[in-house]
């Protein structure tokens, strides 16, 4: 009777635990990549100064830029407050001009 | 086949160069900037660059009889900030290392020096257009600046006032106005700078007015191939200077050895990356077309670094 009783608190912590975590990880925001085309982007030093602008915005984890293709990607982990205007303002801050933007998919993810 | 791929290649240069050569006719950069001036970098708003520059020169070829020479280093150093996307306002303050001015008198030969902080010049470029493009931009900018006498003026040694040329700073309010044409991919930058300097009087000395054309290629050296990211660029530099300078007045008298044409060929170096740019170039007279028995300048050597923050 005591053993059964016991293995029943067991399985009941278990199922607890298990719940937590679930819960937790759907709370948790999931990171996204926004890809940036970015005109005029001509040299390393340039691309400096919007690195800085749009580390700025709120929740922005990295930004990475490679200059041959002119594109900024933007690893946020809030992408539901990112917004497209957002985005578009830190560019034209930064003195370059904002063309097109998309969110990556999941097999354009950079590990 | 292979002569007429060459043919292709050459006119492919040749209009390169020519598009330089009209760009510099109508018209200083942006990250991979000109070496021998300053207004051609625009900076993001709310983001600072500072530049320090190192200047070493001398001129010896002294066609009078008491074979003047003049050497001398300074530092000059530079703030930009961006006010706005389009609005930058720059600080550049000089320090003279030492300026030394050495002649023959009758008694031997006589040796002058003097060195401490310049003129600081504060100006501000506007970005009036700007057209992007994927891996390159195009901007005209208007520039505005002026020069307050902060420099000493005032050095003495034992035989008194040192003249005008040897100050540090020059005493006198003076200004300075002129439009950059930039045009920048990812394999080379072409800035143009056309500029004029406007001279006060002080202390009964106005040094000339003088205008200038600059003029600058920055071509990509290496890496020949971009494979994404963001390499450090290695540039090869050549740049261009050509001034008139107008005689300088001593208590409104125009002195005759002063002033006149100078046109100088500068190649260098720059490397750049994402935060610094280390960059050097030798200033080479082609043509000194100076007044009366103006001394005439040898070399000029500039290097530094800028970063951004």
């Amino acid at each position: 009777m005591g053993l059964n009783l016991k293995v029943d608190v067991m399985k009941l912590g278990l199922l607890i635990t298990l719940l937590a975590v679930v819960v937790g990880y759907s709370s948790v925001p999931h990171a996204a990549e926004y890809i940036l085309s970015v005109d005029g982007l001509g040299c390393p030093f340039c691309a400096y100064g919007i690195e800085k602008r749009l580390r700025t915005l709120k929740g922005v984890q990295a930004v990475r830029v490679d200059i041959e293709k002119g594109q900024v990607v933007v690893v946020t982990r809030d992408p539901d407050r990112l917004t497209k205007d957002q985005l578009g303002a830190k560019v034209k801050e930064a003195g370059f001009t904002l063309r097109s933007l998309r969110l990556a998919p999941e097999n354009e993810k950079v590990p | 086949m292979k002569r007429s791929l060459r043919i292709g290649t050459c006119l492919a240069l040749f209009w390169r160069v020519l598009y330089g050569i009209v760009l510099c006719l109508f018209g200083e950069g942006l990250g991979a900037a000109p070496v021998t001036f300053n207004t051609a970098l625009p900076v993001a708003q709310g983001e600072f660059v500072f530049r320090q520059l190192f200047v070493v020169n001398r001129a010896a070829n002294d066609p009078g009889p008491v074979k003047r020479k003049v050497s001398g280093w300074a530092s000059v150093s530079v703030l930009g900030y961006g006010v706005s996307p389009r609005w930058t306002v720059f600080g550049v303050l000089p320090v003279v290392g030492e300026k030394t001015l050495s002649r023959d008198t009758s008694t031997g030969r006589e040796r002058r020096s003097a060195g401490g902080i310049g003129d600081l010049l504060l100006f501000s470029r506007y970005t009036l257009y700007q057209r992007d493009r994927p891996g390159g931009t195009f901007r005209i900018a208007p520039f505005l600046g002026v020069e307050a006498p902060t420099g000493q003026e005032d050095a003495r040694d034992s035989q008194g006032r040192l003249p005008p040329d040897l100050q540090p700073g020059s005493g006198s309010w003076d200004g300075t106005a002129g439009v950059v044409i930039s045009r920048q991919t990812l394999a080379y930058q072409i800035d143009a700078q056309l500029s004029y300097r406007f001279n006060s009087k002080a202390n009964h000395f106005k040094a000339g007015d003088r205008v200038s054309l600059d003029a600058s290629w920055q071509y990509r050296l290496w890496p020949r191939q971009l494979k994404g990211g963001l390499p450090g660029f290695l540039y090869g530099v050549l740049e261009t200077n050509a001034s008139h300078q107008w005689k300088n007045k001593i208590s409104g008298h125009r002195e005759p050895d002063s002033g006149g044409w100078r046109w100088f060929i500068t190649p260098g170096f720059q490397y750049v990356t994402r935060r610094w740019v280390l960059e050097g170039v030798v200033q080479l007279p082609v043509l000194q077309n100076l007044n009366g028995q103006a001394l005439e300048q040898d070399w000029i050597v500039r290097t530094g670094f800028r970063i951004a923050f």
